[in-house]
Protein backbone atom coordinates (compact mmCIF):
# COMPACT_ATOMS: atom_id res chain seq x y z
CA UNK A 1 0.00 0.00 0.00
CA UNK A 2 1.31 3.32 -0.82
CA UNK A 3 0.41 7.05 -1.22
CA UNK A 4 -0.01 6.98 -4.95
CA UNK A 5 -2.48 4.27 -4.93
CA UNK A 6 -3.93 5.94 -1.89
CA UNK A 7 -4.52 9.04 -3.58
CA UNK A 8 -5.07 7.36 -7.21
CA UNK A 9 -8.26 6.28 -5.47
CA UNK A 10 -9.26 9.59 -4.11
CA UNK A 11 -8.64 11.21 -7.79
CA UNK A 12 -11.01 8.01 -9.30
CA UNK A 13 -13.77 8.36 -6.52
CA UNK A 14 -16.22 10.78 -7.88
CA UNK A 15 -16.42 9.05 -11.65
CA UNK A 16 -16.66 5.92 -9.91
CA UNK A 17 -19.87 7.12 -7.55
CA UNK A 18 -21.23 9.13 -10.90
CA UNK A 19 -21.09 5.22 -11.98
CA UNK A 20 -22.31 3.72 -8.75
CA UNK A 21 -25.38 6.38 -9.30
CA UNK A 22 -25.91 5.09 -12.88
CA UNK A 23 -25.87 1.31 -11.05
CA UNK A 24 -28.77 2.31 -8.93
CA UNK A 25 -30.83 4.28 -11.09
CA UNK A 26 -30.53 1.09 -13.26
CA UNK A 27 -31.50 -1.25 -10.44
CA UNK A 28 -34.61 1.06 -9.37
CA UNK A 29 -35.49 1.29 -13.10
CA UNK A 30 -35.28 -2.99 -13.75
CA UNK A 31 -37.31 -2.78 -10.32
CA UNK A 32 -39.62 -0.71 -10.75
CA UNK A 33 -40.72 -2.21 -14.34
CA UNK A 34 -40.18 -5.67 -13.39
CA UNK A 35 -41.72 -6.09 -10.22
CA UNK A 36 -45.14 -5.01 -11.17
CA UNK A 37 -44.30 -7.41 -14.33
CA UNK A 38 -43.32 -10.12 -12.67
CA UNK A 39 -46.73 -9.91 -9.96
CA UNK A 40 -48.32 -9.68 -13.68
CA UNK A 41 -47.08 -13.07 -14.50
CA UNK A 42 -47.18 -14.65 -10.88
CA UNK A 43 -51.47 -13.95 -11.70
CA UNK A 44 -51.64 -15.23 -14.78
CA UNK A 45 -50.15 -18.11 -13.79
CA UNK A 46 -52.46 -18.96 -11.22
CA UNK A 47 -55.52 -18.38 -13.43
CA UNK A 48 -58.01 -19.87 -15.14
CA UNK A 49 -57.46 -20.00 -18.67
CA UNK A 50 -54.89 -22.54 -19.59
CA UNK A 51 -53.71 -20.44 -22.75
CA UNK A 52 -52.90 -17.01 -20.71
CA UNK A 53 -51.16 -19.96 -18.29
CA UNK A 54 -48.89 -20.84 -21.29
CA UNK A 55 -47.88 -18.22 -22.48
CA UNK A 56 -47.04 -17.02 -18.86
CA UNK A 57 -44.88 -19.91 -18.45
CA UNK A 58 -43.18 -19.66 -21.37
CA UNK A 59 -42.57 -15.78 -20.91
CA UNK A 60 -40.88 -16.88 -17.76
CA UNK A 61 -39.12 -19.99 -18.78
CA UNK A 62 -37.43 -17.63 -21.28
CA UNK A 63 -36.93 -15.48 -19.36
CA UNK A 64 -35.10 -17.78 -16.72
CA UNK A 65 -33.59 -19.57 -18.91
CA UNK A 66 -31.52 -16.83 -20.90
CA UNK A 67 -28.55 -15.57 -19.03
CA UNK A 68 -29.32 -11.82 -18.51
CA UNK A 69 -26.03 -11.06 -20.64
CA UNK A 70 -28.04 -12.60 -23.68
CA UNK A 71 -30.80 -10.89 -22.94
CA UNK A 72 -28.49 -7.62 -22.90
CA UNK A 73 -27.36 -7.82 -26.01
CA UNK A 74 -30.27 -9.54 -27.85
CA UNK A 75 -32.17 -6.20 -26.99
CA UNK A 76 -29.52 -3.72 -27.66
CA UNK A 77 -27.90 -5.47 -30.80
CA UNK A 78 -31.43 -7.27 -31.51
CA UNK A 79 -33.99 -4.95 -32.11
CA UNK A 80 -32.38 -2.03 -33.73
CA UNK A 81 -32.58 -5.27 -36.69
CA UNK A 82 -36.62 -5.17 -36.01
CA UNK A 83 -36.88 -1.14 -36.53
CA UNK A 84 -36.67 -0.54 -32.70
CA UNK A 85 -33.69 1.14 -31.37
CA UNK A 86 -32.77 2.30 -27.83
CA UNK A 87 -30.05 3.79 -25.92
CA UNK A 88 -27.49 2.35 -24.22
CA UNK A 89 -29.19 3.11 -21.14
CA UNK A 90 -33.22 1.99 -21.97
CA UNK A 91 -31.70 -1.14 -23.33
CA UNK A 92 -30.09 -1.83 -20.27
CA UNK A 93 -33.24 -1.10 -18.57
CA UNK A 94 -35.93 -3.28 -20.47
CA UNK A 95 -33.44 -6.02 -20.35
CA UNK A 96 -32.91 -6.09 -16.96
CA UNK A 97 -36.38 -5.42 -16.27
CA UNK A 98 -37.14 -8.82 -18.16
CA UNK A 99 -34.86 -10.54 -15.92
CA UNK A 100 -36.56 -9.24 -13.11
CA UNK A 101 -39.98 -9.97 -13.92
CA UNK A 102 -39.22 -13.54 -14.99
CA UNK A 103 -37.66 -14.52 -11.98
CA UNK A 104 -39.72 -11.79 -9.52
CA UNK A 105 -42.78 -13.84 -10.88
CA UNK A 106 -42.06 -17.46 -8.81
CA UNK A 107 -40.85 -15.36 -5.94
CA UNK A 108 -43.94 -14.33 -6.17
CA UNK A 109 -46.11 -16.90 -6.88
CA UNK A 110 -44.72 -18.91 -4.44
CA UNK A 111 -45.77 -15.83 -1.66
CA UNK A 112 -49.80 -15.02 -3.22
CA UNK A 113 -49.54 -19.16 -2.66
CA UNK A 114 -48.71 -18.57 1.10
CA UNK A 115 -52.58 -16.84 1.52
CA UNK A 116 -54.37 -19.35 3.46
CA UNK A 117 -56.98 -21.01 1.32
CA UNK A 118 -59.65 -20.38 3.99
CA UNK A 119 -58.77 -16.31 3.66
CA UNK A 120 -59.83 -16.66 -0.06
CA UNK A 121 -62.46 -18.77 0.65
CA UNK A 122 -63.87 -16.34 3.47
CA UNK A 123 -63.96 -13.29 1.03
CA UNK A 124 -66.19 -15.64 -1.70
CA UNK A 125 -68.30 -16.18 0.89
CA UNK A 126 -69.04 -12.82 1.75
CA UNK A 127 -69.76 -12.16 -1.82
CA UNK A 128 -66.32 -10.45 -2.57
CA UNK A 129 -65.19 -10.47 -6.44
CA UNK A 130 -62.09 -12.67 -7.63
CA UNK A 131 -60.46 -9.53 -8.81
CA UNK A 132 -61.66 -7.65 -4.89
CA UNK A 133 -60.23 -11.33 -3.32
CA UNK A 134 -57.21 -10.79 -5.50
CA UNK A 135 -56.56 -6.87 -5.15
CA UNK A 136 -57.68 -6.90 -0.68
CA UNK A 137 -56.72 -10.01 0.43
CA UNK A 138 -53.87 -12.23 -1.58
CA UNK A 139 -51.95 -9.48 -3.48
CA UNK A 140 -51.31 -7.15 -0.04
CA UNK A 141 -50.39 -10.69 2.24
CA UNK A 142 -48.52 -12.40 -0.68
CA UNK A 143 -46.11 -9.49 -1.70
CA UNK A 144 -45.29 -9.25 2.09
CA UNK A 145 -44.49 -12.79 2.14
CA UNK A 146 -42.29 -12.10 -0.76
CA UNK A 147 -40.83 -8.48 0.49
CA UNK A 148 -37.52 -10.26 1.94
CA UNK A 149 -36.77 -12.55 -1.29
CA UNK A 150 -37.41 -9.69 -3.80
CA UNK A 151 -34.67 -7.52 -1.53
CA UNK A 152 -32.36 -10.70 -1.94
CA UNK A 153 -33.35 -10.71 -5.82
CA UNK A 154 -32.69 -6.48 -5.84
CA UNK A 155 -29.33 -7.32 -4.69
CA UNK A 156 -28.27 -9.41 -6.92
CA UNK A 157 -30.14 -7.50 -10.33
CA UNK A 158 -28.33 -4.78 -8.33
CA UNK A 159 -24.77 -6.84 -9.25
CA UNK A 160 -26.28 -7.81 -12.54
CA UNK A 161 -26.10 -4.23 -13.60
CA UNK A 162 -22.14 -4.86 -14.17
CA UNK A 163 -22.67 -6.63 -17.27
CA UNK A 164 -24.14 -3.44 -18.91
CA UNK A 165 -20.63 -2.41 -19.61
CA UNK A 166 -20.68 -4.24 -22.19
CA UNK A 167 -23.39 -1.98 -24.22
CA UNK A 168 -21.44 0.81 -22.89
CA UNK A 169 -23.48 1.98 -20.19
CA UNK A 170 -21.55 4.37 -18.10
CA UNK A 171 -21.98 2.45 -14.75
CA UNK A 172 -19.49 1.18 -11.84
CA UNK A 173 -17.96 -1.18 -14.00
CA UNK A 174 -18.48 0.77 -16.87
CA UNK A 175 -15.96 3.88 -15.18
CA UNK A 176 -14.00 1.33 -13.75
CA UNK A 177 -13.07 0.27 -16.94
CA UNK A 178 -12.44 3.74 -18.72
CA UNK A 179 -9.80 4.45 -16.04
CA UNK A 180 -8.74 1.31 -16.79
CA UNK A 181 -8.29 1.97 -20.12
CA UNK A 182 -7.00 5.44 -19.50
CA UNK A 183 -4.08 4.83 -16.92
CA UNK A 184 -3.59 0.78 -17.47
CA UNK A 185 -4.10 0.22 -13.87
CA UNK A 186 -6.72 -2.16 -14.27
CA UNK A 187 -6.45 -3.89 -11.09
CA UNK A 188 -5.99 -0.79 -8.70
CA UNK A 189 -9.51 0.58 -10.16
CA UNK A 190 -11.16 -2.84 -10.29
CA UNK A 191 -10.13 -3.40 -6.43
CA UNK A 192 -11.63 0.06 -5.81
CA UNK A 193 -15.07 -0.91 -7.62
CA UNK A 194 -14.83 -3.88 -6.03
CA UNK A 195 -15.17 -2.10 -2.48
CA UNK A 196 -18.04 0.17 -3.54
CA UNK A 197 -20.14 -3.18 -4.70
CA UNK A 198 -19.36 -4.46 -1.59
CA UNK A 199 -20.01 -1.33 0.44
CA UNK A 200 -23.51 -1.24 -1.12
CA UNK A 201 -24.33 -5.15 -1.06
CA UNK A 202 -22.88 -6.13 2.69
CA UNK A 203 -25.48 -3.23 4.49
CA UNK A 204 -28.34 -3.89 1.64
CA UNK A 205 -28.05 -7.95 3.02
CA UNK A 206 -28.21 -6.89 6.97
CA UNK A 207 -31.05 -4.83 6.05
CA UNK A 208 -32.88 -7.80 4.07
CA UNK A 209 -32.03 -10.03 7.07
CA UNK A 210 -33.56 -7.60 9.57
CA UNK A 211 -36.85 -7.32 7.58
CA UNK A 212 -37.17 -10.60 7.18
CA UNK A 213 -37.52 -11.65 11.21
CA UNK A 214 -39.41 -8.25 11.55
CA UNK A 215 -42.28 -9.62 8.44
CA UNK A 216 -43.92 -12.53 11.08
CA UNK A 217 -45.84 -9.72 12.30
CA UNK A 218 -49.41 -10.09 11.82
CA UNK A 219 -49.29 -12.95 9.44
CA UNK B 1 -85.96 -7.07 1.51
CA UNK B 2 -88.74 -9.05 3.96
CA UNK B 3 -89.69 -12.38 4.04
CA UNK B 4 -92.87 -13.34 5.75
CA UNK B 5 -92.69 -16.33 7.98
CA UNK B 6 -93.69 -19.56 6.14
CA UNK B 7 -91.44 -18.81 2.75
CA UNK B 8 -88.17 -21.10 2.36
CA UNK B 9 -84.87 -18.87 2.67
CA UNK B 10 -83.21 -21.64 1.62
CA UNK B 11 -84.28 -24.60 -0.56
CA UNK B 12 -82.13 -27.57 -1.45
CA UNK B 13 -83.59 -30.03 -4.05
CA UNK B 14 -81.83 -33.13 -4.91
CA UNK B 15 -78.63 -32.20 -4.51
CA UNK B 16 -75.07 -34.48 -5.06
CA UNK B 17 -71.63 -33.72 -4.48
CA UNK B 18 -68.74 -35.79 -5.45
CA UNK B 19 -65.34 -35.79 -5.21
CA UNK B 20 -63.68 -37.63 -7.88
CA UNK B 21 -65.53 -41.46 -7.37
CA UNK B 22 -66.80 -40.59 -4.07
CA UNK B 23 -70.28 -39.22 -3.15
CA UNK B 24 -70.16 -37.06 -0.33
CA UNK B 25 -73.97 -35.92 -0.15
CA UNK B 26 -76.35 -37.79 -2.04
CA UNK B 27 -79.63 -36.56 -3.12
CA UNK B 28 -80.17 -34.08 -0.02
CA UNK B 29 -83.22 -32.11 0.01
CA UNK B 30 -83.70 -29.42 2.45
CA UNK B 31 -86.04 -26.64 3.51
CA UNK B 32 -85.01 -23.55 5.66
CA UNK B 33 -88.18 -21.47 6.45
CA UNK B 34 -87.52 -18.10 7.51
CA UNK B 35 -86.83 -17.66 10.88
CA UNK B 36 -85.71 -20.93 11.49
CA UNK B 37 -82.36 -22.66 13.29
CA UNK B 38 -81.47 -25.94 12.07
CA UNK B 39 -78.88 -28.14 13.24
CA UNK B 40 -76.84 -30.45 11.30
CA UNK B 41 -75.36 -33.36 13.32
CA UNK B 42 -73.70 -36.41 12.10
CA UNK B 43 -70.68 -38.39 12.20
CA UNK B 44 -67.09 -37.05 10.82
CA UNK B 45 -67.16 -36.96 7.18
CA UNK B 46 -70.98 -37.52 6.99
CA UNK B 47 -71.27 -34.34 4.19
CA UNK B 48 -72.03 -31.82 6.58
CA UNK B 49 -69.90 -29.44 6.07
CA UNK B 50 -70.57 -29.99 1.70
CA UNK B 51 -73.82 -30.04 2.11
CA UNK B 52 -73.87 -26.28 4.04
CA UNK B 53 -71.18 -25.28 1.51
CA UNK B 54 -73.10 -25.95 -1.60
CA UNK B 55 -75.83 -23.36 -0.15
CA UNK B 56 -73.71 -20.82 -0.72
CA UNK B 57 -71.44 -22.42 -3.48
CA UNK B 58 -68.31 -22.75 -2.04
CA UNK B 59 -68.94 -26.57 -3.38
CA UNK B 60 -70.80 -26.71 -7.04
CA UNK B 61 -73.15 -29.55 -6.59
CA UNK B 62 -73.18 -32.31 -9.93
CA UNK B 63 -76.79 -32.33 -9.30
CA UNK B 64 -80.03 -30.82 -8.00
CA UNK B 65 -81.64 -27.07 -6.96
CA UNK B 66 -80.81 -24.46 -4.59
CA UNK B 67 -83.06 -21.79 -4.16
CA UNK B 68 -82.01 -18.86 -2.16
CA UNK B 69 -84.20 -15.96 -1.23
CA UNK B 70 -86.42 -16.42 -3.93
CA UNK B 71 -83.23 -16.63 -6.37
CA UNK B 72 -83.11 -20.00 -8.23
CA UNK B 73 -79.77 -21.76 -9.85
CA UNK B 74 -79.07 -25.03 -11.22
CA UNK B 75 -75.28 -24.56 -10.31
CA UNK B 76 -74.73 -27.69 -12.86
CA UNK B 77 -75.77 -25.53 -15.91
CA UNK B 78 -73.06 -23.05 -15.24
CA UNK B 79 -73.47 -19.90 -12.56
CA UNK B 80 -72.56 -16.57 -13.69
CA UNK B 81 -70.31 -14.05 -11.39
CA UNK B 82 -73.87 -11.87 -11.29
CA UNK B 83 -75.89 -14.23 -9.82
CA UNK B 84 -72.93 -16.08 -7.66
CA UNK B 85 -72.77 -12.43 -6.04
CA UNK B 86 -76.92 -11.62 -5.56
CA UNK B 87 -76.48 -15.45 -4.14
CA UNK B 88 -74.27 -14.65 -1.62
CA UNK B 89 -74.97 -11.43 -0.56
CA UNK B 90 -77.74 -12.52 1.34
CA UNK B 91 -76.00 -15.85 2.80
CA UNK B 92 -73.32 -14.77 5.60
CA UNK B 93 -71.09 -17.75 6.57
CA UNK B 94 -69.04 -18.39 9.87
CA UNK B 95 -65.83 -20.90 9.30
CA UNK B 96 -64.84 -23.19 11.80
CA UNK B 97 -61.32 -21.19 11.50
CA UNK B 98 -62.45 -17.89 11.36
CA UNK B 99 -60.40 -16.92 8.53
CA UNK B 100 -60.08 -13.34 9.38
CA UNK B 101 -57.73 -11.14 7.00
CA UNK B 102 -54.55 -10.96 9.22
CA UNK B 103 -53.30 -7.94 7.34
CA UNK B 104 -56.37 -5.59 8.33
CA UNK B 105 -57.20 -4.89 11.86
CA UNK B 106 -60.72 -5.93 13.19
CA UNK B 107 -62.88 -2.89 12.11
CA UNK B 108 -61.07 -3.10 8.34
CA UNK B 109 -62.32 -6.63 8.30
CA UNK B 110 -65.57 -5.77 8.99
CA UNK B 111 -65.66 -2.54 7.09
CA UNK B 112 -63.93 -3.59 4.25
CA UNK B 113 -66.46 -6.31 2.87
CA UNK B 114 -69.47 -3.46 3.03
CA UNK B 115 -67.44 -0.99 0.97
CA UNK B 116 -66.57 -3.31 -1.65
CA UNK B 117 -70.11 -5.93 -1.69
CA UNK B 118 -72.12 -3.04 -0.71
CA UNK B 119 -70.95 -0.17 -1.79
CA UNK B 120 -71.11 1.93 1.27
CA UNK B 121 -68.54 4.73 1.96
CA UNK B 122 -66.51 4.07 4.43
CA UNK B 123 -67.57 5.94 7.33
CA UNK B 124 -71.05 4.51 6.65
CA UNK B 125 -69.41 0.89 6.66
CA UNK B 126 -67.38 2.09 9.73
CA UNK B 127 -70.50 2.79 11.79
CA UNK B 128 -72.18 -0.27 11.03
CA UNK B 129 -68.97 -2.16 12.15
CA UNK B 130 -68.32 -0.66 15.66
CA UNK B 131 -72.40 -1.23 16.28
CA UNK B 132 -71.88 -4.96 15.61
CA UNK B 133 -68.66 -4.98 17.57
CA UNK B 134 -70.59 -3.71 20.61
CA UNK B 135 -72.98 -6.13 20.03
CA UNK B 136 -70.69 -8.97 20.09
CA UNK B 137 -69.00 -7.70 23.12
CA UNK B 138 -66.00 -6.52 21.38
CA UNK B 139 -65.99 -2.58 20.97
CA UNK B 140 -62.78 -1.97 22.28
CA UNK B 141 -60.88 -4.23 19.71
CA UNK B 142 -61.50 -2.63 16.56
CA UNK B 143 -58.28 -1.20 16.17
CA UNK B 144 -56.44 -4.29 16.85
CA UNK B 145 -55.05 -6.80 14.38
CA UNK B 146 -56.60 -10.28 14.63
CA UNK B 147 -53.08 -12.11 15.76
CA UNK B 148 -53.73 -10.32 19.09
CA UNK B 149 -57.43 -11.76 19.86
CA UNK B 150 -58.14 -14.79 21.36
CA UNK B 151 -59.88 -17.51 19.23
CA UNK B 152 -63.05 -16.60 20.37
CA UNK B 153 -62.55 -12.48 19.98
CA UNK B 154 -61.82 -13.92 16.46
CA UNK B 155 -64.50 -16.06 15.81
CA UNK B 156 -66.93 -13.01 17.24
CA UNK B 157 -65.40 -10.61 15.03
CA UNK B 158 -66.13 -13.00 11.72
CA UNK B 159 -69.59 -13.66 12.71
CA UNK B 160 -69.60 -9.17 12.92
CA UNK B 161 -67.94 -9.23 9.84
CA UNK B 162 -70.55 -11.55 8.21
CA UNK B 163 -73.55 -9.97 9.76
CA UNK B 164 -72.33 -6.35 8.61
CA UNK B 165 -73.66 -7.20 5.13
CA UNK B 166 -77.27 -7.64 6.34
CA UNK B 167 -77.54 -11.39 5.01
CA UNK B 168 -80.90 -13.00 5.27
CA UNK B 169 -79.37 -16.50 6.90
CA UNK B 170 -76.23 -17.40 8.49
CA UNK B 171 -74.92 -20.21 8.45
CA UNK B 172 -71.88 -21.65 10.88
CA UNK B 173 -69.64 -24.51 10.00
CA UNK B 174 -68.80 -26.25 13.49
CA UNK B 175 -67.91 -22.49 14.76
CA UNK B 176 -66.87 -23.33 18.31
CA UNK B 177 -64.32 -26.45 16.88
CA UNK B 178 -61.32 -24.78 17.12
CA UNK B 179 -62.26 -23.57 20.44
CA UNK B 180 -61.58 -24.12 24.01
CA UNK B 181 -64.46 -24.81 25.80
CA UNK B 182 -64.85 -21.27 27.55
CA UNK B 183 -63.82 -19.48 24.48
CA UNK B 184 -66.55 -22.13 22.94
CA UNK B 185 -69.14 -20.29 25.16
CA UNK B 186 -68.99 -16.77 24.30
CA UNK B 187 -69.53 -17.50 20.84
CA UNK B 188 -72.32 -19.60 21.62
CA UNK B 189 -73.78 -16.52 23.40
CA UNK B 190 -73.63 -14.52 20.47
CA UNK B 191 -75.48 -17.21 17.92
CA UNK B 192 -78.09 -17.32 20.64
CA UNK B 193 -78.73 -13.99 21.16
CA UNK B 194 -78.42 -13.95 17.08
CA UNK B 195 -81.32 -17.12 16.88
CA UNK B 196 -83.27 -15.66 19.74
CA UNK B 197 -83.72 -12.39 17.18
CA UNK B 198 -85.24 -13.89 14.41
CA UNK B 199 -82.02 -15.21 12.17
CA UNK B 200 -82.16 -17.75 10.16
CA UNK B 201 -79.63 -19.97 10.64
CA UNK B 202 -78.23 -23.15 9.72
CA UNK B 203 -75.74 -24.49 12.15
CA UNK B 204 -73.21 -27.44 11.63
CA UNK B 205 -72.29 -28.67 14.91
CA UNK B 206 -71.31 -30.76 17.60
CA UNK B 207 -72.20 -28.82 20.49
CA UNK B 208 -75.61 -31.06 21.31
CA UNK B 209 -76.37 -28.70 24.11
CA UNK B 210 -76.71 -25.74 21.38
CA UNK B 211 -78.50 -27.87 19.01
CA UNK B 212 -80.96 -28.97 21.81
CA UNK B 213 -81.92 -25.84 23.20
CA UNK B 214 -81.87 -22.88 20.21
CA UNK B 215 -82.49 -24.88 17.65
CA UNK B 216 -86.18 -25.16 16.27
CA UNK B 217 -84.89 -28.30 14.28
CA UNK B 218 -82.23 -31.08 14.30
CA UNK B 219 -81.14 -32.95 10.95
CA UNK B 220 -78.89 -35.81 11.60
CA UNK B 221 -76.44 -36.69 8.33
CA UNK B 222 -74.78 -40.29 7.40
CA UNK B 223 -72.76 -41.38 4.31
CA UNK B 224 -73.86 -38.18 2.90
CA UNK B 225 -77.68 -37.74 3.07
CA UNK B 226 -80.12 -37.04 5.93
CA UNK B 227 -80.76 -40.19 8.06
CA UNK B 228 -83.39 -38.12 10.17
CA UNK B 229 -84.92 -34.94 10.89
CA UNK B 230 -87.10 -33.10 13.79
CA UNK B 231 -87.26 -31.03 16.74
CA UNK B 232 -84.63 -31.56 19.03
CA UNK B 233 -87.03 -32.76 22.16
CA UNK B 234 -87.25 -35.72 19.47
CA UNK B 235 -84.30 -36.60 17.52
CA UNK B 236 -82.19 -36.06 20.60
CA UNK B 237 -83.97 -38.22 23.34
CA UNK B 238 -85.79 -40.18 21.22
CA UNK B 239 -84.14 -40.82 18.17
CA UNK B 240 -86.26 -43.98 15.73
CA UNK B 241 -83.07 -44.55 13.57
CA UNK B 242 -80.45 -46.90 14.49
CA UNK B 243 -77.86 -44.42 13.01
CA UNK B 244 -79.00 -41.32 15.26
CA UNK B 245 -78.45 -43.94 18.42
CA UNK B 246 -75.38 -44.62 17.85
CA UNK B 247 -73.57 -41.15 16.89
CA UNK B 248 -75.61 -39.39 20.05
CA UNK B 249 -74.39 -41.85 21.95
CA UNK B 250 -70.81 -41.71 20.93
CA UNK B 251 -71.24 -38.13 21.41
CA UNK B 252 -72.58 -38.15 24.64
CA UNK B 253 -69.52 -40.81 26.02
CA UNK B 254 -67.19 -37.88 24.96
N1 LIG C 1 -62.38 -30.88 -1.26
C1 LIG C 1 -62.56 -32.21 -1.08
N2 LIG C 1 -61.92 -33.09 -1.88
C2 LIG C 1 -62.09 -34.42 -1.73
N3 LIG C 1 -62.90 -34.98 -0.81
C3 LIG C 1 -63.58 -34.17 0.01
C4 LIG C 1 -63.43 -32.73 -0.07
N4 LIG C 1 -64.22 -32.18 0.87
C5 LIG C 1 -64.81 -33.20 1.51
N5 LIG C 1 -64.43 -34.39 1.00
C6 LIG C 1 -64.90 -35.72 1.42
O1 LIG C 1 -66.31 -35.69 1.44
C7 LIG C 1 -66.82 -36.36 2.56
C8 LIG C 1 -67.69 -35.43 3.35
O2 LIG C 1 -66.88 -34.42 3.90
P1 LIG C 1 -67.45 -33.26 4.82
O3 LIG C 1 -66.31 -32.38 5.11
O4 LIG C 1 -68.64 -32.67 4.21
O5 LIG C 1 -67.86 -34.06 6.14
P2 LIG C 1 -68.34 -33.50 7.53
O6 LIG C 1 -69.61 -34.18 7.84
O7 LIG C 1 -68.34 -32.03 7.52
O8 LIG C 1 -67.21 -34.04 8.50
P3 LIG C 1 -66.53 -33.37 9.79
O9 LIG C 1 -67.48 -33.58 10.93
O10 LIG C 1 -65.27 -34.14 9.96
O11 LIG C 1 -66.29 -31.95 9.47
C9 LIG C 1 -65.62 -36.86 3.34
O12 LIG C 1 -65.41 -38.22 2.99
C10 LIG C 1 -64.51 -36.01 2.85
O13 LIG C 1 -63.28 -36.71 2.90
MG1 LIG D 1 -67.17 -30.54 8.48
Amino acid sequence: MNDSLLSSWVEWTPALLDGLWTSLQLTGGSLAIGIPGGLLLALLMSGRSRVVKAVAIVLVEIGRGMPALVVLQLVYFGLPSAGLTFGPFLAATAALALTTAAYTSEILRAGLQAVPAGEVEAAAALGMSHRDSLRYVVIPQGVRVAIPALLGFSIQIFQATSLTFTIAVPELLGQAYSIGAATFRYLDVLVLAGLVYLAVVLPAGSITRLLERRMGRHL
Amino acid sequence: MTLTTGTSVVSLRGIRKEFGDHVAVRDVSLEVPAGEVVAIIGPSGSGKSTLLRCINLLERPEAGRIEVLGQAVEPQGGVSAAELAKLRRGVGMVFQSFNLFPHLTVLRNISLPQERVLGRSRKEADARSLQLLERVGLADKGASYPSRCSGGQQQRVAIARALALDPQVMLFDEPTSALDPELGLEVLAVMRELAADGMTMVVVTHEIQFAADVADRVVVMADGAIIEQGPPSVVLTAPTVERTKKFLRAVMDR
